[in-house]
């Protein structure tokens, strides 16, 4: 199998990021298609084809667009989560760097098909050169009546988008943390079901909100142009339609790369260059957050939802790592934990305590000092975080150590009794604890 | 209320029908089920809660299949009963193994980081983190990393210590802030394992309700400064009491230990205070009874006193009162309790013949009060304080409410915050930029010196003006008419609009009518109240604890006021004059005239807990007893009278003034029935038709209500 | 609406500031852009004054402003070095030799991580996935990112940036509030 490039497709092309260009190759005739439907047409549409949130969770993108009220006063909010910050991933930051107009158009069709009048993308603060790409476009889309009142004459679709720029927090890209700080406040998550409403029915500002993805807003445009069943006929039953893969690490060419869901892991890998400075010997397919896999569980593991749950991981937010035999894997995961200290918002118990915890215990390991105990003690810290946290943050610190442990417990043990790395010449940086000392910082 | 539906759910086997809706915790509570925690509270916000994870629970709902059989789906993970809604078919579990391991290990979360200095903590024998982990927690620690530092015993404010490597980021002094007193000063800075509460920039923590926040820390994050290191909880008794230190009344718990009070806490109480207190009750209570006590009766020889026995003291006193007879007089202090009020009535009264007596140290406090009276009627404040609640609006005149009347600014914030009312405030220009009750109210007016009754004007025209089928008489449009254009417009035009909806409430400060042009200004109130229904529910508030129970007992409705008594004690016109508990050359609105009075005055007795400036002129000094050290009633703002209760006995010799009324009563020869307070607070009951509903038996709940007399026209 | 009040906002700014409360049914939607747009007017960073005058501006309490400005990494509550340089450590880029391009830049600046050079120019930090791991060492300084950074070209990255008056706190804060501000079509299309 080779890319099958949708979203990507055009990715080269000089100008695409300018309407012009964007409008020569297809643009904004999604858009048009969704005017000529119904609104339920136009979610019955995202329903046949099958696509899921690509945000992280795979969450079925029409039962949510369906979920919003259909009468009533149309006080929708439509927010685009593009605060892409799951280490290893950086689809959503090229996406909306070099194809801003498809995430424009994508988010005025969902706006159309959810009778939301106000949007606002969330976008990372430290993507500044994005969220300029995204400006020139909404801009754009202004001035050719795709956005603001009467959309292309419709006498019923208004829609206002607005960019709001995060600040340095990956907590929020947590849908309910986002919509936190969309409002001004710190970036903590908020009640969900059971506990509260879910945002479809009261979201920020107690309206009606829908938050997806900017990868699963620019599938949109493609599925209106060319019809909800051309889209599911890609990619398998489950889990239609392509994905952007995130490749990093040790491969010869690292970069986004677009393929039917259900593309064979190890096919990624070679369309990457395969990998380099040794053989292969573990990979992280969907983001930090997701469990390690070993080189030996990597064969016939097909890269979708199902297949990658059937390997004992997560496709996750595609941010597919790839490390070589001269990878420390206790070393990579004391900087994994050390990255969800740092982002734990401290709004909970179990993460805010647990995650610095481990990242201190990890520190202690990979400094020589080590305890056997230490092992089963990290261990039964993720048990004591996982699942009891307020939201997802806390699982997705401990999921990526049990897996290392589980998976890579001699490397652990040789740490604890050498003191030292099983990785030969392997020295491990001795640092602060991550960004938080920062210049000037001083209690 | 009967819209609410029950729901029916099971914790630990135990089927329940309980509010939809109902925080589960809340539900087990009920059923004698208890739920561990630390952040929740019940009059906090939930989106700030549910952070601490120690309440969590198992949970299963009923899922219906495609084949319409009935399963119960378990939850996947454990779920945070203080913020999980009841609903039909949920089924929970609160001992399971893994809960028990759950709560095992959030308690060792919050301990890795947490000092451990129980023996020299304030919370030490009352914490919720001590007790829990006792309960709940497991033996040990795994914990051998450094710990987080901060700077110990940092000053918060004059009253309030934080210690932060305490805390456990429960976020409940934040919330109290921010939801119930709304200066939001406290907020969390930084974030994850960093996190941690704080003022901006480090400023003094300056709330005036910031002691609550010391009693729902769940730990001793936030301690007192007064109370810091004087007693461990265990050493100290406790007793039920009545704030005497304004006029809301609310309900307190006073700890004391050797005749001293340590501590002041509040005590719930729905109907008053909920469960808070101000920090003018809770720091002021403490040293404002326990400092430079009266001991002794004093009589004066010469320059100075001389301590004699209550025999003498007594003796010099009835002598003069008798020979006074009906021209002697009394003037009562704000923190006399209805019992001691009564019985010197019947000293005065009964006893003397006199008709001189009142309570009043205001200047134009007596005129507008009875003015007031005629108008609106003598106690219009039928909703009560929790009634605040349900007025759709609040009208505050004049008044600065969080200052003055803190638990009815409580109320009215929560009224507020619920959504279910509007806060409108009429204030002079010259109150600070940033009134408490601007920050949320819906309109302010401010109108310059003198200017009050022309800003009420013109709310009344723009009510006129746009509600054409308003009833009113010719009178009310005439004076309409007469008025200058609009002060501020806006502010007129939001106010009119939420008064058009209907009756509501109208609150006015006792500085409203202290100018020369208050007739005007009560006129205007008048038909602005007439022009919205309101005409029962214009309060002029009190500000002194108990100067509703002054009131209806007619204390002040004697034939000589405050004014005339002084006046009188300085011509010789009143030869003999008792004040109880008062003391005018501090308190009085002319204090030189005060001065000049008393000094020349023939004969003067003073009771009070405390050598006063007023009792350092006496002729004899005679000690009362603080609201500790004895029991009674005292008649809150609302007209609620409630009971506080003797913790520890008096200093010294020190009487309440209600027994010194009574054995004065015996010298005089016309010895009372009383053998007690409580015999006092009957006859009053028997005698007082306002007090006829005060039955002693009602007084341990939550106090009985003043009955409302009609006016008479 | 925009409370007026003493500040150092200028009026370019205002007129940013009131455009961009528009954007929400709610002033306080308008914090965070509100906190980027003083963290330019005061030269980069966040003093006690600027949070005040953004709580006056926006009528909300200065503890809660700076109780959200502390939360998040890219509001400057201390002054920075004038280019402060963040480099990725985070699982891509500490694989393929972060740790050495901080080396680099440490023995470059003679400063170690968390701190700043004596004249002010530089300061260097860690920093969590910048998620351009393709381009792995990944350094932002400012509102750029650096791809393919290395002990060997670190010193060119300084040469370059050395005097700039590009990739600042102040010119990172400029650039995210023009994106944030829409073109004029836009502001009166729903003006
Ligand atoms: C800690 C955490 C971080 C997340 N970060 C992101 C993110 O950066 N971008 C994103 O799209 N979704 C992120 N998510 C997932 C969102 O919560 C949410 O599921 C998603 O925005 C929904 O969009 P989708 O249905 O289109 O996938 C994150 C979730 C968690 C728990
Ligand atoms: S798991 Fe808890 S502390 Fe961690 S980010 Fe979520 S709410 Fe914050
Ligand atoms: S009491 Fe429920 S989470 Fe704290």
């Amino acid at each position: 199998m080779a890319e099958l490039q949708v979203l990507l497709q055009h990715r080269n092309v000089p100008g695409i990021d300018g309407i012009d260009v964007y409008e020569s190759h297809g643009g904004y005739a999604g858009l048009r298609a969704a005017l000529g439907k119904e609104r339920q047409g136009v979610i019955d549409e995202v329903k046949a084809s099958g696509l899921r949130g690509r945000g992280g969770a795979g969450f079925p993108t029409w039962i949510k667009w369906n979920g919003l009220p259909k009468s009533g006063p149309a006080q929708h909010y439509l927010l685009c989560n593009a605060d892409e910050g799951e280490p290893g991933t950086f689809k959503d930051r090229e996406l909306l760097l070099k194809l801003p107009h498809m995430v424009v158009e994508g988010m005025a069709i969902a706006a159309y098909a959810t009778r939301s009048t106000n949007g606002f993308a969330y976008v990372r603060g430290e993507f500044v050169e994005s969220a300029a790409q995204l400006r020139k476009a909404i801009d754009q889309a202004y001035r050719r009546g795709y956005l603001g009142r009467n959309i292309l004459g419709h006498s019923d679709f208004c829609f206002d988008l607005h960019i709001h720029t995060g600040a340095g927090s990956y907590e929020c890209g947590e849908e309910t943390a986002l919509m936190s700080s969309l409002m001004g406040e710190r970036g903590q998550p908020r009640l969900k079901p059971p506990h509260g409403p879910l945002p479809v029915v009261s979201g920020v500002w107690g309206s009606p909100t829908l938050i997806n993805n900017v990868e699963t807003y620019a599938c949109v445009p493609h599925i209106l142009t060319h019809g909800g069943a051309w889209y599911a006929a890609m990619g398998t039953q489950r889990s239609p339609g392509t994905k952007i893969f995130s490749v990093s690490g040790h491969v010869a060419r690292p970069g986004n790369y677009e393929v039917e869901l259900g593309t064979p892991l190890t096919e990624l890998i070679e369309l990457a260059g395969g990998v380099v400075g040794g053989a292969l010997k573990a990979v992280i397919p969907g983001g930090s957050s997701v469990p390690i896999l070993p080189a030996e569980k990597c064969a016939g593991v097909t890269l979708d939802y199902e297949g990658c749950q059937a390997a004992g991981t997560m496709l996750g937010s595609g941010g597919f790592m790839v490390f070589n035999d001269k990878t420390d894997i206790v070393a990579l995961m004391r900087r994994t934990a050390q990255f969800y200290a740092h982002e734990s918002c401290g709004k909970c118990t179990p993460c805010r305590e647990g995650t610095r915890w481990m990242s201190r215990v990890l520190d202690r390991i990979t400094s020589g000092a080590g305890r056997m105990e230490d092992i089963d003690l990290l261990l039964s810290i993720c048990d004591q975080i996982d699942g009891r946290s307020y939201c997802p943050l806390g699982d997705a610190a401990s999921w990526p150590i049990r897996a290392g442990i589980r998976n890579f417990r001699h490397e652990f043990e040789h740490w604890v009794r050498h003191g030292s790395s099983p990785i030969s010449g392997f020295v491990p940086p001795v640092r602060s604890h991550g960004p938080a000392s920062v210049p000037g910082r001083q209690e | 209320m009967n819209d609410i539906k029950l729901v029916n759910v099971t914790i630990d086997g135990v089927p329940l029908q309980v509010p939809k809706g109902e925080r589960i915790i809340e539900s087990a509570r009920r059923a004698g089920i208890d739920i561990p925690y630390f952040c929740y509270h019940p009059r906090l916000s939930m989106e700030n809660g549910a952070n601490c994870r120690m309440c969590l629970v198992e949970m299963a709902m009923p899922r219906t299949g495609p084949d319409g059989t009935v399963t119960l789906a378990r939850h996947p993970k454990p779920q945070t009963a203080c913020s999980l809604p009841a609903d039909e078919g949920m089924v929970v579990e609160t001992e399971t193994e893994a809960i028990v391991k759950a709560r095992k290990g959030v308690l060792e979360f919050l301990l890795i980081n947490h000092p451990l200095d129980c023996p020299v903590c304030d919370r030490g024998g009352e914490c919720p983190l001590q007790n829990n982990t006792l309960h709940y927690g497991a033996g040990a620690s795994r914990y051998i990393e450094a710990k987080r530092h901060y700077p110990k015993a940092y000053p918060l404010s004059e009253h309030v210590v934080l210690d932060r490597e305490r805390c456990i980021q429960c976020a409940r002094c934040t919330r109290f802030t921010q939801d119930i007193s709304g200066d939001a000063q406290l907020d969390f800075l930084k974030r994850g394992a960093d996190t941690h509460i704080g003022t901006f920039n480090a400023e003094a923590f300056s709330s005036l309700f910031s002691g609550n926040t010391i009693e729902i820390c769940p730990v001793g994050a936030l301690t007192s400064r007064d109370y810091r290191f004087q007693a461990r909880p265990w050493d100290l008794a406790t007793q039920k009491s009545i704030c005497p230190e304004c006029s809301n009344g609310c309900t307190i718990k006073l700890d004391h230990r050797d005749g001293r009070v340590l501590r002041v806490n509040g005590r719930i109480n729905e109907a008053v205070n909920e469960e808070w207190t101000c920090d003018r009750g809770k720091f002021g209570l403490p040293s404002a009874i326990s400092d430079e006590r009266l001991t002794a009766p004093l009589l004066r020889d010469g320059d100075r006193f001389r301590e004699v026995s209550w025999d003498v003291a007594l003796g010099v006193v009835a002598d003069k009162l008798k020979a006074a007879g009906k021209q002697s007089a009394v003037l009562a202090g704000p923190k006399l309790a209805n019992e001691d009020l009564y019985a010197l009535q019947a000293l005065f009264h009964g006893g003397l013949g006199s008709n001189r007596s009142d309570y009043r140290m205001g200047a134009r406090h007596s005129e507008v009060r009875d003015a007031a009276a005629k108008l609106f009627g003598p106690d219009p404040m039928p909703t009560g304080i929790a009634g605040l609640e349900a007025s759709p609006w609040t009208l505050v005149v004049g008044a600065d409410l969080a200052v003055e009347q803190p638990m009815l600014y409580l109320r009215l914030r929560k009224a507020w915050r619920f959504g279910k009312a509007k806060a409108l405030e009429v204030i002079p220009s010259s109150a600070p930029a940033n009134t408490h009750i601007g920050a949320f109210a819906w309109s302010s007016v401010r109108y310059a010196d003198g200017g009050l009754a022309e800003a009420l004007r013109s709310a009344c025209a723009v009510l006129l003006a746009e509600m054409p089928g308003l009833t009113t008489s010719p009178e009310v449009i005439a004076w309409v008419a007469a008025g200058t254009s609009p002060a501020d417009g806006i502010a007129s035009r939001r106010m009119a609009a939420a008064l058009s909806v209907g009756p509501g409430l109208i609150l006015v400060g006792e500085d409203a009518f202290s100018g020369p042009d208050w007739r005007a200004g009560l006129v205007a109130l008048g038909h602005l109240a007439a022009l919205t229904g309101s005409m029962g529910s214009v309060n002029l508030l009190v500000s002194n604890c108990n100067d509703r129970g002054a009131d209806a007992l007619g204390f002040g409705d004697g034939q000589l006021a405050t004014a005339g008594i002084l006046a009188g004690a300085a011509s010789g016109a009143v030869p003999a004059l008792w004040i109880a508990g008062a003391d005018p050359v501090t308190q009085y609105h002319d204090r030189p005239a005060a001065i000049a009075a008393l000094e020349q005055a023939s004969f003067l007795v003073v009771s009070d807990i405390r050598l006063t400036a007023t009792a350092r002129m006496a002729d004899v000094v005679l000690p009362s007893c603080s609201v500790a050290e004895r029991d009674g009633t005292f008649t809150n703002v609302e007209g609620r009278v409630q009971r506080f209760w003797k913790a520890f006995e008096p200093r010294g010799s020190a009487s309440p003034d209600w027994l010194i009324a009574s054995r004065l009563l015996q010298r005089l020869g016309k010895p009372s029935v009383w053998f007690g307070w409580r015999d006092v607070l009957e006859e009053v009951r028997s005698r007082v038709p306002a007090f006829g509903e005060v039955r002693f038996e009602e007084l341990d709940k939550d106090g009985a209500m003043l009955v409302i007399q009609q006016v008479v026209d | 609406m925009v409370a007026a009040s003493a500040g150092r906002f200028s009026e370019a700014g205002l007129a940013q500031l009131t455009e961009i409360v528009s954007h929400y049914p709610d002033p306080g939607g308008a914090i965070l852009p509100a906190l980027w747009l003083a963290q330019r007017e005061y030269g980069g960073w966040l003093p006690a004054e600027a949070i005040v005058e953004v709580a006056a501006r926006l009528g909300r309490p200065a503890s809660e402003i700076q109780g959200v400005a502390s939360f998040y990494t890219m509001y400057n509550m201390q002054q920075r070095g004038r280019h402060h340089i963040e480099v990725c450590t985070c699982l891509t880029c500490g694989c393929l030799g972060a740790y050495e391009v901080i080396d680099e830049l440490e023995r470059i600046l003679g400063i170690h991580l968390g701190q700043a050079t004596a004249d002010g120019e530089f300061s260097l930090t860690e920093a969590e996935c910048l998620n351009y791991c393709e381009a792995a060492t990944v350094v932002q300084v400012g509102e750029r990112y650096f791809g393919g950074v290395n002990a060997e070209n670190a010193a060119d990255l300084i040469a370059r940036l050395r005097g700039s008056e590009e990739c600042t706190p102040v010119s990172l804060s400029n650039a995210i509030v023009e994106a944030i501000v829409p073109g004029y079509f836009a502001s009166s299309a729903h003006g």
